[in-house]
């Protein structure tokens, strides 16, 4: 190519990563919300594709797009076939065994270890080929991202690790996060050039045993704190309540706080806590991973991913809460327009009921768009490619034939987007 | 330019700047761009005839709209090869030159073919409604007995959970005397088997599997031991006609039909069990069981005035004196329907549903349960 770009020394240039942000995702929110309800729910795999559409597009390199060329078909065919092969199968034979063995609690438990087992198998094979479907279908300068490698192999790491987590009072999450990341990046391509991932989870550990440990710590010193305090009863006022059964009610009031404030504490370490630790692996996994010549680079923060955590949360809450006023809004309408007549009444929203379910479970999902946004830009806006990249020699990579979607991640709810 | 109406003629001068990458590297070129009648035409150094790229075969990776801040074209016939080009005016211009590129026609297309789906999802249900079709009641008769005893098991056991089974002897034994007498007139292939619970809800469940379950609150509302007849007389109807069965299938069906329609993320799957238990009829289903039990009643000559009083008791609703209450039956349409239809019912000679001795054990099924204990 004859480019009109300054090359550096080491044959090739330094790429910028940066986030324009994409116009609308309110609007395009509103905008599937409605056609999901119209639609009895299935344009959502048309919707899910325009958001991705409109993120990728957010996403720049160099100045130029990251373009997503999946579409609503292929994720709506994936999840027929696996509706059909996985979900109806479970559903059925569920049935099958209660009818067949009856419905003993021996029976029903050991169906349900069983479908456990089946569904966290597949719960990783799933989160395997959504990511490698959508890399598959994600261009930037017309060259195709790629996954490789087995997606078994990958879910069976998963599952048997997962078993662990609780033998080992979570000490391998470290490990197994690190593990699971190094089969995925080191199966992924961008072209021909591959990914390399060269990290260890030993520096995950020294952050994992701060959440670890930081968590209980805090809550035995808000104990002390607050006891020390003197908000709470002293131990004078409770030797003179005698055999305890007169209790003050401003003391019962204040004893019943002390729960309220751990709990309180405790959630709030938990979420900036967690938050940190996620920031750290994120940065560590940026750091370990490699593209020729170059490497990625993370900055995010603890505080930065809390806050965004928690927004987002407020702003699904506020969909949430402005779908169902709506949704309100309507039986009233019903009521008042059929008056007195009570069974006609009872009639039309029996009939309707149905529709008012979906509009409720959707509901959720009103503002979703707007925070897969917001974190994918906190993402892209905390991640740096550090390091020269030779463009001209990254030539297309052979093609795999993926021709349906993410059915099994959709399934088993992997999907962040 | 404004003097022209066509939008092509009125770019046609425009050249805008862009980067053009081959497909074949990750590499781009700066490239000159014009929207020319023929496509967007894209002038390379090197090349001197421009690449042209017709509108019918072009694909943006966005859809275009007014606030689009730049494009990124791709054609058809060249696998890989991207046009980016900065800046919204073009994006602005290219929307009116190939206006099957903009938001509002893509969203159009990819949702009318689904429109027209939930329209036919309407229509076909309502079809199948109104012509008194049910693929639910089909299925319902396909379940072979062992299944539908296993499923009544279920039910009876989700219903009796944490509840006493009344057994005391002697009322058992009044009740299965009734329930035999009924059962042997209702001229099923199965005879039904009644379970009586201590719950204060006034009320008759039918189950798969010939099952009824009769609660406490029922027998001691009961006014008479043709009242109660009438009512068991009634859930045989429902279970003659598998309507308990049927309403399971359709529980499923609609389950499953839910999930297929939400993506799979309701979660409704794990928690079949819990719709089991949750079954009602519609008023078609209650005029069957009606007649049923009135045939059944009529053939152990135990008078339908029982089921009658018992549908005043329910128009009645918690009202304490004993007169019948047209005012309160007019606000129950179905129940006074249904009153109507049962006193419509031509007369018999009757005998007694059991003796008032037997009709004392019966009341009596749950307490002396509780004194044998």
């Amino acid at each position: 190519m004859t480019g009109t770009r300054v090359s550096t020394a080491a044959g090739g240039q330094a790429l910028e990563l940066s986030w324009v942000q994409p116009f609308g995702m309110v609007g395009l929110s509103i905008a599937n919300f409605i056609r999901r309800v119209l639609t009895l729910g299935i344009y959502d795999f048309w919707g899910r594709t325009e958001v991705r559409r409109r993120i990728w597009s957010g996403v720049r390199l160099d100045g130029e797009p990251l373009v997503y060329h999946g579409t609503g078909r292929e994720l709506f065919v994936g999840f027929l076939i696996v509706f059909l092969l996985v979900l109806l199968p479970i559903m059925l034979s569920g049935l099958v065994v209660v009818a067949v063995f009856g419905a003993s609690p021996g029976v029903t438990g050991l169906f349900q270890t069983v479908i456990f087992a089946v569904a966290s198998l597949l719960f990783g094979v799933g989160s395997y080929r959504a990511q490698r479907y959508r890399l598959s279908r994600t261009t930037w300068r017309g060259i195709r991202g790629s996954v490789a490698g087995n997606s078994w192999a990958y879910g069976w790491t998963y599952f048997w690790t997962l078993l662990l987590i609780p033998l080992t009072l979570g000490w391998i999450i470290p490990w197994r996060a690190t593990a699971l990341q190094r089969r995925l990046t080191a199966n992924m391509s961008f072209g021909d050039k591959p990914f390399v991932f060269q990290g260890h989870s030993l520096s995950l550990y020294g952050p994992f045993s701060v959440m670890w440990l930081g968590i209980p710590t805090i809550l035995v010193l808000a104990s002390v704190v607050i006891g020390a305090s003197g908000l709470l009863p002293g131990p004078q006022a409770l030797e003179a309540l005698g055999d305890g059964r007169d209790l003050a009610p401003d003391i019962r009031a204040r004893a019943a706080l002390l729960p309220f404030i751990l709990l309180v504490v405790g959630y709030v370490s938990y979420v900036l806590i967690g938050a940190w630790y996620q920031a750290r692996v994120f940065n560590h996994f940026a750091r370990s991973t490699l593209f020729g010549a170059a490497h990625f680079e993370g900055r995010a923060t603890g505080l930065g991913l809390a806050f965004i955590g928690v927004t987002n949360m407020l702003i699904l809450a506020l969909g949430a809460v402005v779908a169902t006023s709506l949704l309100s809004a309507i039986l009233v309408g019903v009521v008042y327009l059929l008056g007195p007549d009570q069974a006609q009444y009872a009639r039309t929203l029996t009939a309707m009921a149905p529709v008012f379910v979906i509009i409720a479970i959707l509901s959720f999902g009103l503002l979703l768009p707007v925070t897969q946004a917001r974190y994918s830009r906190y993402l892209v806006e905390h991640l740096r490619l550090v390091g020269p990249v030779d463009v001209d020699a990254i030539a297309q990579g052979a093609k795999q034939e993926i021709n349906r979607g993410e059915g099994l991640a959709q399934a088993f709810d992997v999907d962040a987007f | 330019m404004s003097m022209h109406s066509d939008p092509v003629d009125k770019y046609a001068d425009r050249r805008f700047d862009a980067r053009f990458s081959d497909g074949t590297s990750a590499g781009s070129e700066t490239v000159g761009v014009a929207l020319s009648p023929r496509g967007i035409e894209i002038s390379r150094d090197r090349d001197p005839q421009p690449l042209v790229w017709p509108y019918g075969a072009i694909v943006t990776a966005e859809p275009l709209s007014d606030h689009s801040i730049d494009a990124l074209v791709t054609y058809r016939y060249q696998q890989g090869a991207s046009l980016f080009v900065p800046g919204g005016a073009f994006a602005r211009a290219l929307a009116e030159v190939a206006p099957h590129l903009t938001a509002r026609a893509e969203r159009w297309r990819n949702t009318r073919p689904w429109l027209w789906v939930a329209g036919a999802v309407v229509l076909v249900s309502g079809l199948i409604a109104l012509s008194d079709l049910s693929p639910a009641r089909t299925l319902a008769g396909l379940m072979p007995d062992a299944a539908r005893q296993t499923l009544g098991a279920q039910v009876i056991g989700s219903m009796t959970r944490g509840k006493t089974v009344c057994e005391a002897s002697e009322g058992r034994a009044a009740l299965d005397r009734l329930a035999a007498r009924l059962s042997a007139a209702a001229g099923n292939a199965a005879a039904f088997k009644l379970t009586v619970v201590e719950w204060s809800l006034v009320n008759a469940f039918a189950a798969p599997g010939e099952q009824i379950v009769v609660t406490s609150g029922l027998i001691a509302q009961a006014q008479s031991p043709e009242e109660l007849a009438g009512v068991i007389a009634h859930e045989m109807g429902h279970g003659i006609e598998r309507h308990p069965e049927t309403g399971i299938v359709r529980a499923v069906g609609l389950t499953a039909a839910a999930e297929l329609m939400l993506g799979g993320g309701s979660g409704t799957l794990t928690n079949l069990g819990l719709a089991l238990a949750q079954l009602s009829y519609t008023r078609a289903a209650e005029r069957e069981a009606d007649d049923h039990a009135l045939a059944i009643l009529r053939a152990t000559s135990i008078s339908a005035k029982g089921l009658a009083d018992f549908f005043v008791r329910m128009g009645k609703g918690e009202k304490d004196d004993g007169g019948v209450s047209v005012d309160l039956l007019r606000s129950h349409p179905q129940t006074a329907e249904r009153l109507q239809h049962v006193l419509s019912a031509p007369t018999y000679p009757t005998k007694a549903a059991m003796s008032a001795p037997e009709w004392a054990a019966l009341r009596a099924i749950c307490e002396a349960d509780a004194k044998a204990r």
